[in-house]
Parts: C-alpha cells; sequence; structure tokens
C-alpha cells in the first residue's frame, strides 16, 4: 500500500465559511418564520440592558451627587467586583459549553471522523462557546460602563476603548475555562467518586472559611460606626491584586475615564496579550490533548455502575409526600433526569452562586454605610433577579418535559396513570424543586442584607407566588404548545411554544413583583428620602392579595389548558 | 487496506475488544457481524480514530490511526447508524463542506457533488435546510457526502435503517460496484442477508473476540455446517456462549 500523503485543505477559511453559512441560514430562518422569537430576544436583551443602565445611572449619580469621600475607590472596589462576578460567569459558562460541544455534541463525533484537525475544531467550538456565554457580559457590562461615562463625564475615548477591553477579557477566562475542561477531562482519576469527594472537600472548606469571613463581616458592622473603607476595601484584596485580570481592566478602565490614555493602554495591552497567549496555549493543548481526551471519556460510564436511590431521591419524595404513589413515581423519574445530568444543575449551582457572592458582597457596601446603596433597593434587586433566574430556569428544564415524553410516551401511556396525573406530577416536580431554591436564595441574601422579619416574610409570600405560577405555566404551556419533533431540549425552550412561554412568564413575573413587592420598596425608599416625613402605611401591603389571586389564576388557567391539550394529544 | 494487530480495547475493567487481528486487502467489501454488544462499534470507532486501542496497532492505508491519523482519516468515509448533518445547512452545502473539507479540487468537487446528487435522486430536496429531511433523506444525503470525496475506504455501521426498499436495493449494487471498483467497504450489519448477498469475507465477532473470519463456505467448513448465514451465526456464536459459561463455572 503507498504511503502518498493525501492533500490538506485550508481548514481555518472552511470552518469560517461553515460558520458564515450556518449563520446566514438561521438568520434567514429567523426572519421568515420566527420573527416573533427573534423580536422577543432582542427586546428582551435591551429591556434588561435599559434597565442595568438605569439602576447604573442612579447609583452612579447619587456617588456625585451626595459627593461622597473617597467615591473612586468605591468605583473602582464595584468595578473590581463586576469584572470578577463576571470573569467568573465565563469561566463556568464557556466550560460547560464547550464540555458538552467538544465531548458530547453529535457534531464533535462527526468531525473527529473527518481529517479535520483537532485544533481547529477545538478553535471553532471556542468561538462559538465564548460567543454563547458572553452575551450577558455584553448586556450586563456596557449599560453600566456607559452609565458612569454619562455620570462622570469622560472623553469619548473612553466610549471607543471599551469594546477593545471587553473583547480581550473574554478571552481570559474562555481559555482558561477551555484549558481547565481539556486538562479535566483527559487526567481525571478513574476513580471519579474518589475525585469528586476530594474536590466536595476542598470547596466545602472553601465554603466555611467564606462563611467565616462573613460572619466576622456581620460582627463588626453591628458593634462599630460603619465606617471602615479598609475593611471593605479588605474584602476584595484577591480581585484588587496586581495578578488579578480583572483589576487590570478596572485600572484600564478608570485611566481611559481620566483622559490618561498611557495609563489605559498598558492594562489593555496585558489584558489582550495573557488572553491571545492563553488562547494559544489552550489550542496547543487541544492540539494534543483532545483526541485522548475524548477516548478517555469514552471508557468511562461503561463499567457497570449502579444507579440506585440516593438521599436526594429520599429528600424530594419526603417534600412531595402530599401526592400519591403514581405521582411519586413520576416525579421521582424526572428528578433523577435532572440530577444525572451535570450540564443542568451546574447552570443553577453557576447563577445560584453569584447571586449570593452579590448580595453578600453588596451587604458589605450597606454595612459600610456609605448612603448609595439602600438595602430595600438592593433586596428588590435580588427579588427581579432571583424570579428572572426563575424564569429561566424553569423555561429551560420544566417547559421541555411533556415535549421531550413524545416519542417516549407510550411508555408512559399504557401504565395505569391518567394523563392528568402526568400533567401535576410534572407541576408538583417544578413547583416543589424550585420553591425551595428560589426561597433558599432570597431568603438567604435578605438575612445577609439584614432586612426586617416583615420584608422577610412579604420576599417569602412573593416568591412562593411567583414560583408556583410560573411553574404552572411552564408544565401547561409545555403541553399546549409542546414541539415533538426536537430532541434537544435547548432547541425546543428557543422554538416558538417555548417563545411565547417565555413571554408570558417574564410578563407574570412583571405583574406579581409590580403588585406585590414594590409598593413597600416604593415607600421605604420615600422614608429614607425624605428623612421619616413620609410614612410606610397599610396600604403598601394591597396588592398581596391581587398578586395572590393572579397567581393562582396562571395556575389553574395553564393547568387546565395543557391538561385539555393532553388529553386529546396523538403521539 | 485495513491492518489490525492484536487489538485489545478495555472501558475501565470492561474488555469491549480482544487481542483482535484481521486484514483486509483494498476492494474487498468485508461484513462484520455480532450480536448486540459484541465490540462491532467499538472496533469501527477505532478504525476511524474516535477511540484509541489500549493495546496494539491499527493502520489505514499504511497510515497509524493513533500518530498519523489525519492523514488516515482523509482516506476513510464513516456512514454512522445514526447519521450527523447539520442543520441549518442545505444538503447541497453540506456536500460542498465534505468536499472541501477532503481538499478536493473545485471543478472536480462540484462535478462529483452532482454526480452524487443523481445517484441518491436527492434533487427533489437537496437546496431545503436539512432540518426538514426524513430520516431516509438524511441517510441517502449522508451517503452521498461519504462517496463525494472518493474515499479508498467506506466504513457503514447498519447502511440500511431507514432505507426504503428501491433504496436498499440501490444501496446493494452500488456497494458492489464500488468494492469492483477498487473501493474497500467494511459493513457493520445484522441484517444477514445483506452480509450474505454482498459480502467477499465475513467477520462474526462475540464479546470482543473474533470467532470466525473467511468466506461464506470457509465459514460453513469452519462451523462443520451445511445451511445458510443466519444458521452459521447462530451455532457459531452459541458455541462460544456455551464455551464461556464452561470457563466462567470452572474454578
Amino acid at each position: 500500500m503507498g504511503r502518498e500523503l493525501p492533500p490538506v485543505a485550508d481548514q481555518s477559511r472552511l470552518f469560517r465559511r461553515l460558520r458564515y453559512t450556518l449563520f446566514r441560514n438561521s438568520l434567514q430562518v429567523a426572519l421568515h418564520t420566527g420573527r416573533l422569537r427573534l423580536f422577543s430576544l432582542i427586546a428582551t436583551s435591551l429591556l434588561v440592558a435599559f434597565f442595568t443602565f438605569g439602576v447604573s445611572l442612579y447609583l452612579f449619580n447619587q456617588l456625585a451627587v451626595n459627593n461622597i469621600p473617597f467615591k473612586g475607590a468605591i468605583v473602582e472596589a464595584l468595578f473590581d467586583l463586576l469584572f470578577f462576578t463576571l470573569g467568573m460567569m465565563l469561566l463556568f459558562s464557556t466550560g460547560i459549553i464547550l464540555y458538552a460541544s467538544l465531548f458530547t455534541s453529535p457534531e464533535a463525533r462527526y468531525l473527529l471522523a473527518t481529517p479535520a484537525r483537532s485544533d481547529q475544531i477545538f478553535v471553532t467550538k471556542f468561538q462559538t462557546a465564548v460567543a454563547f456565554s458572553s452575551w450577558g457580559f455584553v448586556i450586563l457590562g456596557v449599560p453600566i460602563f456607559v452609565g458612569y461615562g454619562l455620570v462622570s463625564t469622560v472623553p469619548w475615548h473612553f466610549y471607543a476603548l471599551l469594546p477593545l477591553f471587553l473583547l480581550g477579557y473574554v478571552l481570559l477566562p474562555g481559555s482558561v475555562s477551555a484549558a481547565g475542561c481539556l486538562l479535566l477531562v483527559r487526567y481525571m482519576p478513574r476513580n471519579r467518586k474518589q475525585f469528586f469527594t476530594l474536590l466536595g472537600l476542598v470547596l466545602g472548606a472553601a465554603m466555611i472559611y467564606w462563611l467565616y469571613q462573613l460572619g466576622m463581616g456581620f460582627r463588626k458592622s453591628l458593634i462599630s460606626s460603619g465606617r471602615e473603607l479598609d475593611d471593605l476595601i479588605g474584602q476584595f484584596d484577591l480581585m484588587r491584586s496586581g495578578l488579578a485580570p480583572s483589576h487590570w481592566m478596572t485600572r484600564g478602565v478608570m485611566a481611559a475615564a481620566r483622559d490618561e490614555l498611557s495609563g489605559a493602554f498598558l492594562p489593555l495591552a496585558m489584558v489582550w496579550s495573557n488572553g491571545l497567549l492563553l488562547f494559544v496555549v489552550a489550542t496547543w493543548l487541544a492540539q494534543r490533548l483532545y483526541r485522548p481526551a475524548y477516548d478517555r471519556l469514552s471508557a468511562f460510564g461503561r463499567g457497570k455502575k449502579v444507579y440506585g436511590t440516593s438521599l436526594l431521591d429520599r429528600l424530594l419524595l419526603g417534600l412531595v409526600f402530599y401526592l400519591d404513589k403514581p405521582t411519586q413515581v413520576l416525579v421521582l423519574k424526572d428528578f433523577r433526569t435532572f440530577r444525572r445530568d451535570p450540564t443542568q444543575w451546574a447552570i443553577l449551582l453557576i447563577f445560584g452562586g453569584l447571586m449570593l457572592l452579590g448580595a453578600s458582597n453588596f451587604r458589605q457596601y450597606y454595612a459600610g454605610d456609605f448612603g448609595v446603596m439602600d438595602r430595600y433597593a438592593i433586596s428588590l434587586m435580588n427579588l427581579c433577579g432571583t424570579s428572572v433566574l426563575l424564569c429561566a430556569g424553569l423555561s429551560r428544564f420544566v417547559f421541555p418535559l411533556i415535549s421531550l415524553e413524545g416519542r417516549k410516551f407510550w411508555i408512559l401511556g399504557l401504565t395505569p396513570i391518567s394523563r392528568d396525573q402526568i400533567l401535576y406530577g410534572k407541576f408538583a416536580f417544578a413547583a416543589t424543586g424550585s420553591l425551595v431554591i428560589a426561597e433558599f436564595l432570597i431568603l438567604i441574601s435578605d438575612v445577609l442584607l439584614t432586612l426586617p422579619l416583615t420584608a422577610l416574610l412579604l420576599h417569602a409570600v412573593t416568591v412562593a407566588a411567583i414560583t408556583i405560577g410560573l411553574s404552572a405555566l411552564n408544565v401547561g404551556l409545555g403541553a399546549y404548545l409542546p414541539n415533538f419533533r426536537e430532541t434537544d431540549p435547548s432547541k425546543i425552550v428557543v422554538g416558538f411554544g417555548g417563545t411565547v412561554n417565555m413571554v408570558v412568564s417574564l410578563a407574570f413575573v412583571v405583574v406579581v413583583i409590580g403588585l406585590m413587592v414594590v409598593p413597600f420598596h416604593t415607600a421605604q425608599l420615600a422614608q429614607r428620602a425624605t428623612e421619616g416625613a413620609a410614612r410606610v402605611n397599610l396600604w403598601v401591603y394591597v396588592g398581596i392579595p391581587l398578586g395572590a389571586l393572579i397567581s393562582g389564576l396562571a395556575v389553574v388557567l395553564a393547568l387546565r389548558a395543557g391538561i385539555r391539550a393532553l388529553r386529546t394529544m396523538e403521539f | 487496506m485495513i491492518s489490525i494487530e492484536s487489538v485489545t480495547k478495555r472501558y475501565g475493567a470492561k474488555v469491549a475488544v480482544e487481542n483482535l487481528s484481521l486484514h483486509i486487502p483494498a476492494g474487498e467489501l468485508f461484513a462484520f457481524l455480532g450480536p448486540n454488544g459484541a465490540g462491532k462499534t467499538t472496533t469501527i470507532k477505532m478504525l476511524c480514530g474516535l477511540l484509541f486501542p489500549t493495546a496494539g496497532t491499527v493502520r489505514i492505508g499504511g497510515f497509524d490511526v493513533r500518530t498519523e491519523g489525519d492523514h488516515a482519516r482523509a482516506l476513510i468515509s464513516y456512514v454512522p447508524d445514526q447519521p450527523f448533518l447539520y442543520e441549518k445547512l442545505t444538503g447541497r452545502e453540506f456536500l460542498r463542506f465534505t468536499a472541501d473539507l477532503y481538499a478536493m479540487p473545485p471543478d472536480k468537487a462540484a462535478r462529483k457533488i452532482d454526480e452524487v446528487i443523481e445517484l441518491f435522486h436527492l434533487d427533489e430536496f437537496v437546496d431545503d435546510l436539512t432540518e426538514r429531511y426524513s430520516h431516509g433523506m438524511r441517510q441517502r444525503t449522508v451517503f452521498a457526502a461519504a462517496l463525494v470525496h472518493e474515499p479508498q475506504l467506506l466504513i457503514a455501521d447498519e447502511p440500511t435503517v431507514g432505507l426504503d426498499p428501491k433504496s436498499i436495493r440501490e444501496l446493494k449494487i452500488l456497494l458492489r460496484r464500488l468494492a469492483s471498483e477498487g473501493m474497500t467497504i467494511f459493513l457493520s450489519t445484522h441484517t444477514l442477508d445483506i452480509a450474505q448477498e454482498l459480502a467477499d469475507r465475513i467477520g462474526i465477532l462475540d464479546r470482543g473476540r473474533l470467532l470466525g473470519c473467511g468466506t461464506l463456505a470457509e465459514l460453513r467448513q469452519q462451523a462443520a455446517i451445511d445451511g445458510n448465514l443466519e444458521d452459521l451465526f447462530l451455532k457459531i456464536t452459541e458455541e462460544a456462549a456455551a464455551e464461556a459459561v464452561a470457563s466462567n463455572a470452572s474454578p
């Protein structure tokens, strides 16, 4: 057999053209058949961006108007926190997306059986993953800096340099995450139980240290007068270190705002050069490790692993004790599917963790008594954030449940369980799980902000109304507008039914929050602004029964529509 | 064309393929048979470079799949049992992408694309996005893409799944013609009729071990039975299963 070398394609150009064609065709499809989806996507993004811009403008304005001492240091610490938090978000989300697209996607299997080079596949997937995970960075980051720029009347090149800073910064966490993902899959110990036990111990120790720090901070804020700027800034030692890329970003952006071009270019060069270097390192690792890692991962999960009942299963069954046995079995099935897929629960962990991190740091600002951070305003933001998180989480995990049953529905259809029961089971699963998570998040963040008991109770009731209503909407609309053609839940979510569900869910959240908690928070802010002249009276609680009624209506109407559709559905 | 030397593949403690040696010359149509979990797909994945052997070597066209994988894969086309297509590409765009990936000159690529479109009767839907294709249409498109760059080795896992009887008939004729023109074809199938009708040689794999390999006549001789391929297959695999039970039972 001859050993004549086969011709080699210009793969960079080829994959660039592939991405362009895929984008062009997707856009054409979106413009022809999915205008509602495209419009709602743009509208939602703009809504979030304008909301962030409004809040930022208000807060930066308060800093300027109240002539607060050391406001430069406060803004610097805020930017450090922002870049650090967004960097962590990029780190985790890029890692999860890359893992799924490099190791579990059918496209990866297809490309690995062709002459496509490992590094070329990696680069293509890396760019897609970073683009997907950094949209939040743009939507949240840009409005904050524009708000700061407008208040601080910065020179024009601040705005010109901003995209360069942001683009360069996404490379750093993305590359670290990509390299980590490859190394982890390639060299993860065969005994995964030992590995995850060790990882759990390390994370547990870090959590205990963090709680200790929080406890110390809490004690200080109770016993001191409250103006401990040094202590406050000390909380950000890691983010403010000269080695932290988040601090390079802060230094560069602040220098650009002060019209110090040389001071801006050095950090910008550091961000880009380090980001590109890390990207090259990650690509080099991919060239050597991607195929062996894929091979190694294939060897996992082939052993005789016995999956059985876990403590979490028993905990969930305890929480749904009020259901009959067959419905409990259905709930358990959905829960097991969820907990055995790390790409699903990892997203919840990341958002939950980031929210707690944000709440704890906001609390430090409040403890510092800088005036700009009102605890009621912050807690309202937390509540809105948790509700949007619930909206996104339930849309992603609960809405597709009925669609995913589609091709396998005959299994459930042949059992002696009515279709109504199947739907109630999914509702119980969604409502129970999300209620526990949402109440935990909101109550912990409220306690960190030292809110009074009235506010805690109000938030708990509101979150319950939102959670139960959203669960019913997602389950009901999931049955009313199913998509049996798709097997990928993420594609079901962005389809017509998923888009309608998202829009209805967001509208529901806005109405319920507007009725149940906004009057209370507005009254608190007014009281503070008038130094006690305006009082908080009982009228602020009038919206609570209205909000509960809307939540109840959402449950009844959505589930009724879903049940009717499911009863007549042919699979 | 294919040279598998003493290959073993382990998934942790489980042995998926054990000490497999197999040599398939150019132009041969080889059928790989075996019950579920026998190790057929693992072997195919090692041929394509998706998996690496724990021990032994796999060579395609003289190139070691582990150390010279890019060159080896340039000679191969793999049609899996669950075909992949980019949902937001048309069939024609996918064929073009495949031709470019294998570095075909543009003129030749255009000619071959037209040829495979005609061969697999894709003309009615080739300019639609593949997300609208039925399973049979997808399977035909994937086969067209597999042949567009004129591979030296075609590996197909259950190639007739999802095809209608007419398409199956046409595919069988095509595979025989390609083999007679010099293409090596490695088929993994449960459909014994296809193996009996088409294959030059047949390999029977069970529990990772090659139980028999040869022409139908050679297999009959080995099994000391004068039946069709189904009788042969059942006798060989049942004997191996009985041996495995006996060896497990003995202290």
